[in-house]
């Protein structure tokens, strides 16, 4: 792929996820959606930056914010709208939702509720890696609100002194549920903190995806060396509530609309892709066309989808044999 | 036409209770208005629009018990009638 349709295939997707969470929000707000959802709108950079650095069978885990990264991933907007209707195409058949996507065989180890446990299963994930010697790395995504949390950092001295190919990303919007991360942050740099357990660690710009792009890719470098795990800091923001309904008065008005209006991600990226001539106003035009289609679809898949069927409750019960 | 709605808040609320009018029939309203007050199972909660204009007729009265994604209002733009 040439520079220009990489970057165009990075806006896009970002775009798509973007589309796909408003009208999540909308749908859940109507009660369609089988609960609610926590939606990434404001956070595209983050996911479309990681995986854009990944090659597709290296492993992600995940945090119960993860549709932008189960999107990113290449799960299509049919297969994750359905699972968030519970239905049968959805990528867990179902059974999951909004919090529970993921598909093992795939590298996706899924999303679930508890706090920073994507990041422990991430480490397994790359113990595993590292016992079967095989040449992929696994990311373990966790939010700020896992950043106080003790086995965050008991996961990450285990794959500092076992040199596992583990990439912490942390998708720091910033707010753990209501609390501001900056008030409840001894020492006050996470960066700084990480790399107290002698790994590389830095705090970058999480809404600009070729930033994120390159920090992952160096990452991935330096673990597939066998050099070990390195720790991000992405800074970022989300612009809904924690969940959907939640009308957070914990944040100024000022401070959304500042980041809405000066450090949106697509926006930024958009706007560079013309500056650099790697994007013009009828395939930008094309792409807000094709993306709500997309979108669309996929509601329309979803909807006319079936549930599981209650007989078969008891399929895909884990039996200790993971697919794959 | 913005339609304004009973939000699904919580797997378990499948309706809320119809407390109180805020804005009347016909009257002007601006994005972030509250437009009524609902009760859940949890919580009072007020329902807000996101656009300006003048609010259509009230479908339902206080008292009532709506289900969650039902439609209570809508708010007209210039010109548009229901």
């Amino acid at each position: 792929m040439g520079a220009r349709e990489e970057m165009q295939s990075m806006l896009r997707m970002m775009m798509m996820i973007r589309n796909f969470e408003e009208t999540a929000d909308r749908l859940a707000l109507r009660g369609k959606l089988s609960g609610g959802i926590h939606n990434s709108s404001g956070q595209e950079a983050v996911a479309v930056g990681v995986m854009s650095a990944l090659a597709p069978d290296d492993v992600i885990a995940t945090t119960h914010r993860s549709h932008h990264h189960t999107l990113a991933k290449n799960f299509s907007a049919r297969e994750v709208m359905a699972e968030l209707m519970t239905k049968v195409t959805g990528v867990s058949k179902g059974r999951g939702a909004s919090m529970h996507l993921g598909d093992v065989a795939r590298g996706h180890f899924g999303g679930n509720g508890i706090v920073a446990a994507g990041m422990g299963i991430g480490m397994g994930a790359a113990l595993g890696i590292k016992m079967a010697g095989d040449k992929k790395v696994s990311v373990g995504f966790v939010g700020d609100g896992g950043m106080n949390t003790g086995r965050t950092w008991e996961a990450i001295n285990m794959a500092a002194i076992w040199k596992l190919p583990l990439i912490v990303v942390v998708d720091n919007n910033q707010y753990a549920v209501e609390t501001f991360i900056n008030r409840v942050t001894a020492g006050g740099d996470l960066a700084k903190r990480a790399s107290g357990f002698g790994l590389p660690a830095s705090t970058i710009d999480g809404q600009n995806v070729i930033e994120v792009r390159d920090a992952v890719a160096a990452a991935r470098e330096y673990a597939l060396a066998g050099n070990g795990p390195t720790f991000i800091n992405m800074l970022t923001y989300r612009y809904y509530g924690h969940n959907t309904g939640e009308k957070g008065q914990y944040r100024t008005l000022e401070e959304i609309e500042d980041w809405r209006t000066h450090r949106d991600p697509i926006e930024q990226f958009a706007a560079r892709l013309f500056k650099e001539g790697l994007l013009d106003q009828a395939t930008y035009d094309e792409m807000k066309v094709s993306v709500e289609a997309e979108i669309q679809d996929a509601v329309e898949f979803s909807e006319n989808s079936p549930h599981p069927d209650p007989s078969e409750v008891m399929l895909n019960i884990d039996s200790g044999k993971l697919r794959g | 036409m913005e339609e304004v709605f009973i939000p699904a808040l919580g797997m378990a609320m499948e309706e809320a209770y119809l407390e109180k009018w805020i804005k009347q029939e016909g009257e002007a309203v601006n994005a972030g208005d509250v437009i009524a007050l609902i009760e859940t199972d949890k919580a009072q909660v007020e329902v807000v629009c996101e656009t300006s204009g003048t609010v259509g007729k009230h479908r339902f009265q206080v008292g009532a018990s709506v289900p969650v994604g039902n439609t209570i209002t809508v708010v007209l733009a210039p010109g548009e009638s229901e």
